[in-house]
This record gives C-alpha cells, sequence and structure tokens, in this order.
C-alpha cells in the first residue's frame, strides 16, 4: 500500500493532502490556544480530546458529505460542539443526548425495517455486523451492502489519518 | 425522427433505444447508423441476422431488446423515458425509431460492442466518465449478460463484479427500464437463446426463457406463460424495486431497477433473483475489503472475513486516539514554517520515512524521557510564561507517558508490523 500512495501524494486534491493541511491548521490552533507548559494531567487529557476531535473532523471534512459515515460524524461533532456552545449545565448535554438517542433510535428502526426485508441469507453475521455498525459512524442506518461499503472507505481514510499522524509525530519526536 | 430507417432494423434500434432510454432524449440515427455500420455484415434480415455467427453480447443485447419492448408493452413505467417502447412488439416496429435517442458517447460505444466478445469490460467502461455511465451501463447490460453464460462464472466474477461494483449503481439506475428489469430476468441459456431468436422473428420478443428450461414450447407457451409471469413477476419485482429505489433515494443518483438475469438452472423467482443480486454484491465488497485489510487474502468464508475486519478497524481507531494522544503530549510549537515543512514532508516523502518511522517505532519506550527533555529544551527556547511548571509535571508526565506509550507501542508496533507486512495479523494478535 505505501509504494502506490507516493503518486498519489502529489496530487494536491488527494485524500491525504486534503486531511494533512486541515489537520496541520488545527493542529496549530490547537497548540496556539494553550501553552505546552501547562501540562497538568486533565489539561493534558482535555488536548488530546480536542486533538483527537480536531483529527476526526478535519478527515470527516475532507470527505465532506460524499460518504455517509463523514455525515454521520459530521453530525455528531456538529450536535456535541453545539452541545458544548450551548451551555455547560447537564440540561442541555442531556437535550442533545435524547436528540442523539432518538435519532439513533429511528435509525436502528430503519435498520430493522431493512433487515426483515432483506436479511434472510445472512443470519450468521447478525452479531458481527452489528459490531461493525457500531464501529463505523452512522453504520446503524445502513443495510450490509452499504455498510460494506463504508468500511471500506473509512478503512481507507483511517489509514490515511494513521499514516499522518505517525509522521507529524515523528517529526515532533525528533 | 429516424423514421426513414428500415424495419429490419427494428430490433436494432430497439435495443438501442432500450439501452439509452434513461437518461436522454436525444438518440438520434446516427447511432443506428452506427450499428447498422457495426452490424452490416450480418444483414438487415432477420434471419440471417441470427443465423450468423453473432456476437454473444450482440445477441443477447437483441434478445433484450426484443424482450424488453414487449415486456414494456404491457406493464406501465415508472418514469415516462419509454413512450416509444410501448407500440407494437413485431419486429417491424418504426414508431420507436422516433425516439431513438443521441448519445456521442454511445456512438463511440457502439463499434465496440462487437468487439466485446474479446474485449474487457472495464476497457469498456473506462474512459467514460460517470454522467455517461448511464448508457454504459445499458450498453453494458447485454455484455455482462453475455459474459455470464458464455464464459461462466469465471469472467462475471474477475470483469463484470468488479468494474460492476461501482457501475452496478449506476446500471441498476441508468438501465432505467423499470419494468423490464422484471422482464429481463431471463435463464441465461445460449442455446436457447439462439433458437429463441429464430423462433422470434415471427413472434412479438417475449423473454426468449423466461423460465429457464422450456426450450421447446419457447413459441406460444413462451408466449403465454411469459405474459403471466410478466404480469405477476413483474408486480413482485416492481414492488421490492421501488422499495429498494425509495431506500436508496437518499443517495444522489437515480437508481431503477436491476436487471437480473437468472443463471442456467437457477430459480427464477424474484426473490431469489433479488437475494442473488444483493448476495453477489456483498460478496463483492468483501472482496473490496480483503484487499484492503492486510492479512486477509488468505481468508475464505464471511464471518471470518468480517471478524477481522472488525479488529481492524478496532486497531485503526485505537492507533487513532493513541497518536492523538502522543500528539498533545509531544507537541512543541508549531509555527507556520513548520506546518510547511510538515505537509511536504508528509506528503511528498512518505516512502522513505516510512522506514525511519518503524525504525523509530522500537526506541519509543526510551523516547518518553526524552520528550520531557524536549519540552525543556522549548521551555528554555521560548519566553514561557510559567518556567516553575516545567519540573513539576515531569514527573506526572513521565509516568503517564510511560504507561501510554508502553500501552501505545504494543497496539501500534502490531499495526506497524501489519502495515508492511501483510499477512503477519495471526502472528500478532
Amino acid at each position: 500500500m505505501s509504494p502506490m500512495n507516493n503518486p498519489q501524494d502529489l496530487n494536491p486534491s488527494s485524500l491525504k493532502s486534503r486531511f494533512t493541511t486541515r489537520f496541520l491548521r488545527a493542529l496549530t490552533k490547537i497548540n496556539g490556544q494553550k501553552p505546552i507548559s501547562s501540562s497538568s494531567p486533565r489539561e493534558m487529557f482535555q488536548r488530546y480530546r480536542r486533538i483527537k476531535v480536531a483529527a476526526d473532523k478535519s478527515m470527516a471534512w475532507s470527505v465532506r458529505s460524499r460518504r455517509t459515515w463523514s455525515r454521520a460524524m459530521l453530525w455528531k461533532l456538529r450536535s456535541r460542539y453545539s452541545c458544548r456552545q450551548a451551555s455547560s449545565s447537564r440540561r442541555s448535554s442531556v437535550r442533545t443526548s435524547t436528540i442523539i438517542k432518538s435519532r439513533q433510535a429511528k435509525t436502528s428502526h430503519e435498520k430493522e425495517n431493512k433487515n426483515t426485508t432483506t436479511g434472510q441469507d445472512e443470519v450468521g453475521f447478525v452479531v458481527q455486523a452489528d459490531k461493525l455498525r457500531k464501529l463505523v459512524p452512522g453504520g446503524e442506518a445502513m443495510d450490509l451492502c452499504n455498510l460494506l461499503g463504508e468500511t471500506a472507505h473509512y478503512i481507507k481514510c483511517l489509514t490515511t489519518q494513521v499514516q499522518v499522524m505517525r509522521k507529524i509525530a515523528h517529526f515532533y519526536s525528533l | 425522427m429516424s423514421t426513414g430507417d428500415n424495419d429490419d432494423v427494428g430490433f436494432k434500434h430497439r435495443r438501442q433505444s432500450l439501452m439509452n432510454c434513461p437518461p436522454s432524449q436525444m438518440n438520434t440515427n446516427h447511432l443506428s447508423d452506427k450499428v447498422d455500420g457495426s452490424m452490416n455484415s450480418i444483414s438487415k434480415a432477420p434471419d440471417p441476422f441470427f443465423g450468423s455467427g453473432w456476437d454473444p453480447i450482440v445477441s443477447l443485447s437483441q434478445s433484450e431488446g426484443l424482450g424488453g419492448s414487449s415486456m414494456v408493452s404491457h406493464t406501465e413505467f415508472a418514469n415516462s423515458h419509454y413512450p416509444l417502447l410501448m407500440e407494437d412488439q413485431g419486429i417491424s416496429g418504426t414508431s420507436h425509431f422516433s425516439q431513438i435517442q443521441s448519445n456521442p458517447s454511445f456512438v463511440e460505444l457502439v463499434p465496440k460492442l462487437s468487439d466485446f466478445g474479446s474485449g474487457n469490460l472495464s476497457e469498456m467502461v473506462g474512459p467514460f466518465s460517470l454522467p455517461q455511465c448511464s448508457q454504459i451501463a445499458n450498453s453494458r447490460c447485454p455484455p455482462n449478460y453475455a459474459l455470464n453464460p458464455k464464459v461462466g462464472n469465471e469472467r462475471a466474477s474477475t470483469n463484470c463484479t468488479q468494474s460492476l461494483g461501482e457501475h452496478q449503481i449506476s446500471e441498476e439506475r441508468a438501465v432505467g427500464t423499470p419494468p423490464n428489469g422484471k422482464s429481463r430476468k431471463r435463464a441465461l441459456e445460449s442455446n436457447s437463446q439462439l433458437r429463441s431468436y429464430q423462433n422470434a422473428d415471427e413472434e412479438p420478443r417475449k423473454d426468449p426463457s423466461r423460465e429457464g428450461c422450456d426450450v421447446p414450447k419457447e413459441q406460444d407457451g413462451k408466449k403465454q406463460k411469459s405474459e403471466q409471469n410478466a404480469g405477476a413477476n413483474s408486480r413482485g419485482k416492481q414492488v421490492a424495486k421501488q422499495a429498494k429505489d425509495s431506500s436508496q433515494t437518499g443517495e444522489a443518483h437515480k437508481e431503477n431497477y436491476v436487471h437480473v438475469r437468472a443463471r442456467r438452472g437457477q430459480a427464477t423467482n424474484s426473490h431469489s433473483l433479488a437475494e442473488r443480486v444483493r448476495r453477489e454484491k456483498i460478496s463483492e465488497r468483501m472482496r473490496l475489503l480483503q484487499e484492503l485489510v492486510p492479512g486477509c487474502s488468505k481468508i475464505t468464508g464471511k464471518a471470518v472475513m468480517l471478524d477481522e475486519i472488525i479488529n481492524y478497524v478496532q486497531s485503526l481507531q485505537q492507533q487513532v486516539e493513541f497518536l492523538s494522544m502522543k500528539l498533545a503530549t509531544v507537541n512543541p510549537e508549531l509555527n507556520l514554517d513548520l506546518e510547511r515543512i510538515l505537509s511536504e514532508e508528509i506528503l511528498h516523502s512518505r516512502g522513505e520515512s516510512a522506514a525511519a518511522v518503524l525504525g523509530f517505532r522500537p526506541g519509543i519506550n526510551s523516547s518518553h524521557s526524552f520528550s520531557p527533555g524536549i519540552f525543556q529544551g522549548t521551555m528554555s527556547g521560548i519566553p514561557s510564561t510559567n518556567p516553575q511548571f516545567s519540573p513539576l509535571p515531569q514527573t506526572v508526565l513521565d509516568n503517564e507517558l510511560q504507561n501510554l506509550f508502553q500501552m501505545g507501542f504494543y497496539s501500534s508496533s502490531a499495526m506497524d508490523s501489519l502495515g508492511p507486512n501483510a499477512g503477519r495479523l495471526k502472528s500478532e494478535l
């Protein structure tokens, strides 16, 4: 996989380059917000969370809305962000979580409908399919066929993400 | 439009019109002219047309066109792209000529149809961009079906399904003769096809071997049976397809009906055909995933494969978390120059730094004590606001980093060796 990535990397609009630029920008912003000296565990954890969110968000934005999983991830991030923005009170978080839960319930309901109509020959894979649905963002609402396609794209994006982040970390550690 | 065309190429035109119908209404004669040109040797009379050593693709497409139009005539349309096709079902139907649509890309495709027998499906659809893939998919339908019986499944699986992968949606979308979708479920027997052609010139183009095996009684029995079955199957399949359509309207494309052809000796029930289409799609996606996940080329079986996929996705997500934690801790100042340098290095020097990254990995346990040193260095480098903080968090940092790095080291080293060395998944995990 690695030698084949090289010609793609030079393409300025490849997934990798899009993700890299976005993520580096976000990283700069995060690093600019708090000085590195404040490295209490809690703040470290906060920074970790922020960086992780930035990584996910950058990846989802690089894919835009072309994929279900990116749309789901962006929606989740946005709702979480708006929840945080609205207030730090529990009310809003509960509201948001209920919104999220209702949405998931709705999508799982859709999924069940789909399963009943289509799932006769994949009885053995329901357990694994459910596990996969939990892993892939937005996976609850998809039938197996689309889920597999989304998983393929998600894996590709995750590997890109890991490659880029590893290089960044490597660069910083030197 | 092309009313002047001769009757004997009626079926050819019907096929073209079937294949071109979905997107636009603009097919012109020169499409049919091209077809004529490519098939001129076959002549224009029905009998020699069928009797010649015809390319299986074209013959099948003929049958498709013939059968399709007949089916079209007595089923209702979901979309109104085919006003022409409800006309008579005889060979000599000329009314549909008026609706033949033009498509410049299809003109290019047409000469290739005759070569398709030896050609490659992906080659054919390769150069065409997505907007034209509807026609391409249309034209590909007959080749696809041709491949199934003739070459067996190996070709279908290798050529068609892989290139069909991304095009299948477009095929479903674009082949777009909604009732025809059901009508195209015919048992695919080449012999019966040819024979049906020979018989079919007298008869309207019913689906040649819709039941699958009734070669001898094709003429009349086929007619009535297929009519009945067309009604029943079309309703059933239409419902299924409409359900499928509505379920997939979220996508940007407009999904029409899947053209499935029952293989020899298999049930032609609409449900089983739909199931088979689903299964094929799923197995094709599993094959894709098999290529993506390292070390899964030897695994056969969907359950084990799914387990591997789940493990891989989980490990990738863990890696992202670990790396983000690492970035949170190891990160010195990052100004714009560094950003540019970083992006360049990441994007352009992927190959040689891979080894460096891998080589760096084993040293990570020792580097955790090094990173506080980095903090020290950067602290002194930049005028930091709280220099007295630096000795204090170091101990905490040490412990945390040690734990984190050890935890992450094992998982990430496993993944690292997984990445370049495919096939060692089992041994690592």
